[in-house]
């Protein structure tokens, strides 16, 4: 158990319960749940299944000598709980090999208290040094400010389409922002629903998206870049300007009824039903995409388009949204252990294709064989590898309570109940 | 403070079934009208519909697919009585997950009681200096949000290597709901009056004798009312079940029902409906099965009025 | 005869098992949490001395003020209501439906044993306002009334919590209620009855000075359950829309764990703890007063 120096609180309490209690205080110095005796350990999110069978599957044939040698031990934890766990593990020193990256911020914070492996420098020696493809490096630069993630996931985000919906209603594929809102005003004067997100309790990150994807269209790729470094402020006019654009939308009910109330599974449903005609979202809707039976209108009357270019800003439509989902964080217990590398380069030189083949999820990962894929994770593939520049989204580089009161406010936002202007002063109270 | 002339309740409440004053013959009553019962009849159903719609609602909503719950009402009945897909993807690890609520509500469940029971008597029934003062202290425990105990408990319980096990679960379990317990076991006991307790002692038995054979017997319904009241609150807890259950396999069913939602927050609805039906149930025959002894008791103090 | 009800090893005997694993456990624990009120960081980049920092921002936070306000709001609703249509409820199985209320009870006492994301999914889908009109709309439309945007909308969101809450808890209130009602001894309600007293008379003059004790016990109980709500509000609205329905265990929650910042959560809880203090006296001394009038 590493000990920095932490205050007497802590030490003085546990010597009195403990003393009391039925264990000793000493006798449990490194804990139950360390890491090295126990095996290569992951902690893994509930809710994501892909993780968990990739990796185990990895354990069974392409890894099996390295499970050998230390065999892996996967621990799953709800999403709800996952940063209050690693926070809890942390401050006793006893982080798993392997955890999510659920909260950049919560990371980090974590690496500057030195708890977490470069990757890079874990795989630099080994037969895995080029693993990670160049978007993936970018994106964890600019999220990170350094390789904290084994870029088990890679997204990019954009607006899609329903091409028969725009077809039927007279509309070309909008390459502007105002050309977007003309498609949005056709639609809503006919009657359909124009777009589609969620706005209801956390899930308002599918509105606030909107609002960052046109901050970097105006002000440009550095735009959050700027919030972060206290360059800029949220209630400056320019950024004040995309929230309102959003708001607008809102107002004139392009998110449909009461987007406040409307949830993820809920909105891609609504897309996937055909029943509106755009929607903001990341790749790994591809999941449901690739899925017949959550996709009613076909995997051909779908079409992506990158957020358009708003007339007069900094930035344009090739710089794409990208993040790297939850990917796996490396405790720097691993960086320590010549076994736990090993497990970490095969993991690396293995995980992209296997993902890719079993589960259709796209990694930052070199694939080590070739596989085929539906012809919209082949779009997306293609989106990604003509990517120069990655940026990020609204929340990337917000402290968690700045992220809560966007995601909260958001959906409000959507339904036209609060304006650009006190969204952004929400959000900018929270960054102190 | 001193037991008043006049008990404010009664103090035979308690008395088992069987020690209770038979109950005086019922007056006469002149045959109803139903048309004046109809009032009464509306409100009970009303009553019911409420309670039993979500029932309905739930069993239903295990039998449907994923498509059904988006995109058809809510009201309407499955397409397919004999989809037991749900049931299945639910099964496999609500079984576990019963199993792991079982082993840490019940230990909990019975310690508690009898250490609560034990610490009432003390507080109500026996007469020392401090004692307003400790059940204050217990008070508190009312009121403090479990929140801001965990953190430090979590550093001991893992200092203590007991993380990988339920000990955590029960010790928690036990410890959070003894201020309530206690608190509620000395108010019932204000209802006895001191005079029986001093009764027995005149015949040579012990404190700890009265509480055994006294005090434990007359208050079975208000233990029994306890524990369930307890039981829920432990059953159905889930902050403290996500903070101190890291494994797949020590996971309760609260903390359970969570697996059945995706990562981006999609809930699997028809996985998750099942999982509270198996639930639900096994819940029901609990308290069915707990409750049959203390219905005989209700049904005596039913009679009356 | 004195000094064996008040044998100090028999209390020894009796109380220590309770009071040691509930100061181990509890109070060592909040002790401990107390102490961090006074401190600034995380556990992950250790703790440093801040005097009464968090206190001086405490008193000017107005998310705190915020949810502070719905706290209060909530639980005097919520109190008032499940205490209130538990006593009622109560009455009817005692007084109206007498035996046959045992099936009854059981039922309405069903909602308690409904897990809190069961019942919120269930409000969700009843109070839905689109994609699809939820029973409760497709109920306004048919008068002729338009759509709410039941949890999208800060005031009823709070009604659909309101309803929820009450209507969860109501048979659970009812049924410890109903415990104390069935031991108000008979004799004492026919007296009554001969001086003829009956309906609304009885119980005001007789059943509720009665019936008072177990009264206190359930305000005592549901106000510190109210003011401490999580659950069902995580469940059902996450604190929203926006920030509207954040009660304070909410904030400290996100304030400690998923901002890390646990000396200014702790004191979120601390302000808690003592705002249940507070009200928590004032009924038991209020109470204790009617209690030794008699």
């Amino acid at each position: 158990m590493k000990s920095t120096g932490r205050t007497w609180a802590p030490r003085m309490a546990c010597a009195v319960t403990v003393s009391l209690a039925l264990a000793a205080c000493g006798g449990g110095s490194g804990g139950d749940g360390g890491s090295s005796d126990d095996g290569f350990t992951m902690m893994s999110l509930n809710e994501n299944t892909t993780q968990d069978s990739v990796i185990t599957s990895l354990s069974e044939d392409q890894c099996a000598t390295q499970d050998e040698a230390l065999p892996l031990d996967i621990t799953e934890q709800a999403q709800e709980s996952v940063d209050q766990q690693i926070q809890l593990l942390a401050g006793q020193g006893a982080l798993p090999d392997l955890f999510p990256a659920n909260t950049p911020d919560l990371i980090r914070e974590l690496a500057e208290n030195d708890q977490v492996a470069n990757v890079q420098d874990v795989l630099a020696d080994g037969d895995a040094a080029d693993a990670i493809v160049p978007a993936a490096e970018s994106a964890a630069d600019q999220i990170f400010g350094d390789q904290l993630v084994l870029p088990v996931e890679l997204n990019i985000e954009g607006i899609w389409f329903n091409k028969e919906i725009l077809e039927a209603n007279g509309i070309a594929v909008p390459q502007t922002w105002d050309e977007l809102v003309a498609a949005f005003e056709t639609l809503q004067a006919a009657g359909v629903q124009p777009i589609t997100n969620a706005g209801s309790g956390g899930d308002g990150w599918g509105i606030s998206r909107w609002i960052g994807a046109y901050l970097f269209r105006t002000i440009g790729p550095d735009a959050m870049r700027a919030i972060a470094d206290g360059e800029a402020s949220l209630t400056d006019p320019e950024y004040v300007e995309a929230a309102q654009a959003i708001a607008e939308l809102g107002e004139a009910g392009y998110f449909g009824p009461a987007p406040n109330s409307i949830d993820y599974a809920t909105a891609i449903n609504t897309f996937l039903t055909g029943e509106a005609a755009f929607m903001y979202m990341g790749s790994w809707a591809l999941a449901d995409f690739n899925d017949p039976e959550a996709n009613q209108i076909g995997e051909d009357a779908i079409g992506f388009l990158p957020f358009p270019e708003v007339e007069g800003g900094e930035g344009n439509s090739d710089q794409t949204p990208t993040n790297l989902g939850t990917s796996i964080v490396l405790s720097s217990a691993v960086a320590e252990e010549e076994q736990a590398q090993a497990w970490v380069e095969c993991i690396a030189s293995n995980y992209g294709s296997v993902a890719l083949r079993d589960h259709g999820q796209i990694t930052g990962l070199q694939l080590a064989e070739d596989v085929e894929v539906p012809p919209l994770t082949g779009l997306v593939q293609d989106q990604i590898e003509a990517t120069d520049e990655s940026v990020l989204w609204f929340e990337a580089l917000f402290p968690a309570s700045a992220t809560t009161a966007s995601q909260q406010n958001a959906g409000l936002v959507g339904s036209g109940q609060m304006s650009g202007e006190d969204f952004m002063s929400a959000v900018s109270a929270e960054l102190g | 403070m001193t037991t008043p002339a006049t008990p404010l309740v009664a103090p035979h409440a308690d008395l088992p079934t069987g020690e209770r004053p038979a109950p005086r013959p019922r007056r006469r009553r002149r045959p109803m009208r139903a048309l004046r019962k109809l009032p009464l009849y509306s409100v009970v159903a009303v009553l019911l519909i409420s309670v039993l719609y979500p029932l309905v609602w739930l069993v239903l909503g295990s039998f449907k697919t994923q498509d059904e719950f988006l995109n058809s009402p809510t009201w309407a009945l499955p397409e397919d009585f004999t989809n037991l897909e749900n049931f299945d993807a639910a099964w496999g690890s609500v079984s576990q997950y019963l199993l792991n609520s079982t082993l840490a509500v019940f230990p909990a469940l019975l310690v508690m009681l009898v250490i609560g029971t034990a610490a009432g008597f003390a507080l109500e029934i026996m007469v020392w200096k401090g004692r307003g003062t400790v059940l204050l202290v217990f008070l508190i425990g009312i009121m403090v949000p479990w929140q801001m105990i965990l953190l430090p408990l979590f550093t001991v319980y893992f200092q203590a290597g007991l993380t990988q096990s339920l000990w955590p679960l029960i010790i928690t379990y036990t410890a959070t709901g003894l201020p309530l317990t206690v608190f509620l076991m000395a108010t019932y006991f204000r209802a006895i009056p001191r005079e029986v307790f001093e009764a027995a002692t005149l015949d040579g038995a012990s404190m700890l004798r009265s509480l055994v054979s006294i005090a434990f017997p007359m208050m079975k319904n208000a233990i029994f009312t306890i524990a369930l009241v307890q039981f829920f609150f432990m059953w159905n807890d889930l902050l403290i079940a996500l903070t101190f259950t890291t494994r797949d396999e020590l996971r309760t069913v609260q903390a359970g029902l969570l697996n059945f939602t995706g990562e981006f927050g999609v809930v699997q609805y028809g996985p998750t409906f099942a999982a509270i039906c198996i639930n639900v149930l096994v819940i029901l025959a609990i308290y069915l099965f707990l409750n049959q002894r203390v219905m005989r008791g209700m049904a005596a103090g039913a009679v009356k009025g | 005869m004195r000094e064996v009800l008040g044998d100090r090893r028999t209390v020894l005997v009796l109380l220590a098992p309770a009071l040691a694993i509930y100061t181990l456990v509890m109070l060592v624990p909040m002790l401990w949490s107390l102490g961090y009120t006074l401190f600034d960081g995380s556990v992950i980049s250790g703790f440093q001395f801040a005097g009464l920092d968090n206190f001086s921002r405490l008193f000017s936070d107005p998310k705190v003020a915020d949810a502070l306000w719905f706290t209060v709001k909530y639980a005097v609703v919520i109190t008032v209501g499940q205490v209130l249509f538990g006593y009622v409820l109560s009455l009817l199985y005692v007084f109206v439906l007498k035996r046959a209320s045992a099936l009854i009870r059981t039922l309405v006492f069903f909602p308690v044993v409904m897990p809190t994301v069961a019942v919120a999914l269930l409000f969700q889908k009843l109070f839905e306002v689109a994609p699809q009109t939820g029973p409760v709309n497709a109920l306004f439309n048919a008068f002729g009334l338009e759509s709410v945007n039941w949890l999208g909308d800060p005031a009823n969101a709070f009604v659909v919590l309101a309803i929820m809450d009450i209507w969860r808890s109501m048979g659970f209130y009812a049924v410890l209620l109903y415990a104390g009602l069935i031991d108000i001894p008979e004799d004492v309600l026919e007296a009554a009855r001969l001086d003829g007293a009956s309906g609304w008379r009885l119980v005001r003059n007789i059943v509720i000075p009665l019936s008072f004790p177990v009264l206190v016990s359930s305000l005592i109980f549901s106000i510190n359950g109210t003011l401490k709500v999580f659950d069902s509000i995580y469940a059902l609205t996450g604190g929203g829309p926006g920030t509207a329905t954040t009660p304070l265990t909410l904030a400290m929650y996100r304030t400690s764990f998923a901002s890390g910042d646990y000396g200014y959560g702790a004191t979120i809880a601390l302000a808690l703890t003592v705002l249940s203090l507070l009200v928590t006296l004032l009924i038991f001394k209020t109470s204790r007063r009617d209690l030794t009038q008699g």
